[in-house]
Order: structure tokens, then sequence, then C-alpha cells
């Protein structure tokens, strides 16, 4: 077991203690500028391969795509883009088979070893844990990566509270280059959408 | 115990298998692999990296690396060889002008010292376009009778029918497994 203070006092965080983690973090644990190598996640998706239908899904336009619109992105908050806020309704929760698609770019430097471990919790229950080992990544490059998985099946009583308890499901992101955190990324899910 | 038969147990334990899909630009590796898994294939632009899907088949968890092809990224495939249990070879049947830069980067990859362990199976592709060549004609220029390093196998496919794609991917993972996963 480690705390999160305890792992911000340190310089760098290792993919291992991420995995010692046992709820999500209050704080984001390395700095945006800690991202040296250009990597840009620009496309979510998630799908259901039971109906075989797009859940959701979110692109954002490339830096050359951008319009450059001064006053229109607020520059003002360093955290804008690493956190995404989820709104499913309760039958999400009864998914059997996801696909959740990734979509990144690199700059001009190739990756030696970049890695992804991804922890879903409901407060401090682990959910889901994702340790995925991409390896090397070419320089200017665009890549994918699905994970088609079972979704964990969950007891009533936790769906229940889970419905019930808006936003207290998360997870977090936290990406490695040669075993050092370059960056982490925050999420939060709500299963009451449609009920109010 | 030995080395291998440690490697062998690691392995059984999650049953996971490296697949590395590889082939020149245009050979249809990211349609194959989008048909595979069941996604839309009508927007598939030039892979300028790679794609990998993870998916659970008949009990195996497999990793399918899909590399982008064309000339400038090939000198990066290298990058993607270690642990790799199966190389597929996507040959796009109709291309006949680049045959022979086919059978060229094929035969690199074949003396590649970190797929030496790699079950091959080549993917005749675009057998549903008029001139293709049949899998017999692309087994006889790729000189596949004489590989004697590898298990091999061709398969003549449509990437955009989904013609013999399941077929493919199910031997391949057979002649791994039995390489592998096989108690000693």
């Amino acid at each position: 077991m480690i705390t999160e203070a305890e792992l911000l006092k340190r310089g760098s965080i290792t993919p291992e203690d991420t995995l010692r983690l046992t709820c999500s973090t209050d704080n984001y644990l390395c700095e945006v500028d800690d991202n040296i190598y250009g990597i840009d996640f620009t496309r979510f998706k998630i799908r259901d391969l039971e109906s075989d239908t797009v859940l959701f899904e979110i692109s954002k336009p490339s830096k050359e795509e951008m319009p450059d619109l001064p006053g229109s992105v607020d520059v003002t908050d360093p955290n804008a883009g690493r956190f995404v806020r989820y709104q499913f309704t309760p039958q999400f929760l009864n998914l059997k088979t996801i696909g959740a698609t990734v979509e990144f770019v690199v700059g001009d430097t190739p990756v030696q070893s970049f890695r992804m471990i991804e922890r879903h919790y409901f407060r401090s229950q682990l959910l889901k844990s994702f340790d995925f080992d991409f390896g090397f990544c070419i320089p200017n490059s665009k890549n994918t990566c699905e994970h088609i998985y079972e979704f964990p099946k969950l007891s009533q009583d936790t769906m229940q509270k889970m419905i019930n308890s808006p936003f207290e499901t998360k997870s977090d992101s936290f990406y490695f280059v040669n075993n050092k955190l370059v960056m982490h990324n925050k999420a939060d899910y709500a299963y009451n959408a449609g009920l109010e | 115990m030995g080395l291998l038969t440690i490697l062998k147990k690691m392995k059984q334990k999650e049953k996971e298998v490296r697949i590395l899909m590889l082939g020149l630009d245009n050979a249809g590796k990211t349609t194959i692999l989008k048909k595979f898994i069941g996604e839309d294939i009508n927007t598939i632009s030039p892979t300028l990296g790679f794609n990998i899907e993870t998916v659970e088949h008949r009990g195996f968890k497999l990793n399918i690396w899909d590399v982008g092809g064309q000339k400038s990224l090939r000198s990066y495939w290298r990058n993607y060889f270690e642990s790799t249990d199966g190389l597929i070879w996507v040959v796009d049947s109709a291309d006949k002008r680049r045959l022979s830069d086919c059978v060229k980067e094929l035969h690199h990859l074949l003396v590649e010292e970190r797929l030496a362990g790699a079950t091959l199976l080549v993917f005749a592709n675009k057998q549903d376009l008029p001139g293709s060549l049949s899998s017999e004609e692309i087994k006889e220029i790729l000189d596949l009778e004489g590989i004697k390093t590898h298990h091999w196998s061709i398969l003549p496919c449509s990437a955009v029918t989904g013609k013999n794609l399941l077929e493919g991917i199910d031997w391949l993972i057979d002649d791994i497994s039995s390489r592998i996963f096989t108690l000693d």
C-alpha cells in the first residue's frame, strides 16, 4: 500500500507505484509539462459489441486542424483536457462486451517504451485495472488501440450504489515513457442519466 | 526446470498471444483487422503508426498489432518483433507491379532472429478484385515452399467480404498453441 501524499513527494513515479494505489487520486501525479514527447490523445470511443453500436465517441482536432481563435479556449486552466466527465444511463452497467478505443499522436522524437495503466474505482473498490505496454511509438505517428473486454460483473447492490452516487465512480489513466510518469488523465462517471 | 519451460508456463497462465501483421502499404492489413473484430471498414485511411486490437478469442487473449506498411515506416517494423508468436503477412493479390517488393520485404523478415519462433500466415488478400492472383500463384512467387525456418500457411482471403479471415486466424492460433501451450 502506498498513499498519494507519499507519491507526491517523489520526483518520479513508476508503474508499480500506481498499481499499488487503492483509490482514485485527489491530485494529478505529474505536471502537464512532463509530457515532453508531444503525446496527445485525439479520439476516444466506446462501443457495445453485442448490439454493434457506438455508445460514445469524442474526437479532438489535431493542432494543425485547430482554427486559431483567440479567446475561444480557456487557456488559464492547465488541467483542461486532462479530465473527462461521462454521463451514462443505468443500462450501461448491464453491457456485456465493450470495445474501448483510444487514438493518439506522437511528436518528433521516437518514444522507446510507452505504457498505459488505467484504474477504475467505485469509491475505494477497484472495478478494473488495465495495464498495457505499447512499446515503441514511431515519431510523428498516429496510433490506435482498442481493448475489447468483458464488462466487470458487479453485484446488484454495487450497481445500485453506483447509480445512486453520480461521479463517485472514477478512473485514473497513467501514461509512462521509459517507466516514468509523463501523463495523468482523470475521468468520472455517472450512471443516472435519464432518471431525473 | 529449463528456461523454455518457465517461459511456456508464464505464457500459459494468461494464454496471451501476440500477433504482428505486416505487408506493403495498401495490402489491406487494417481492413482485415477491422473486419475480424466487426468494425466499420468504410472509413479506413493509411496507417501512419500502429493499430492494436486486444480481444479474447477461443480462450486466448489476442494482441494483434497492425503496423503501417509505407516505405518510410518499414524501418520501424523491427521495433515490434519482440515476443511475436504469429506473423501475418498480407499481400495485395491484385498489385502485380509491386510483388517483387513484397517478396523482398517478406524474406527480410524471415531471417530476423527475433521472429525466428513465429508462425507465418500469408493472407493472399483482395480475392474479390478481378485479375487478382490465386493463392497458389502467390505461394510460388513468394517461394513459400522454400521456407524451412517457420511453420507457414497461405490462404486466399477478402477483407471486404470477410472470406477466410477467421479460418486464417484460427489456423494461426492452433499452430501457436500446439507449439507454446502444450504441457511437457
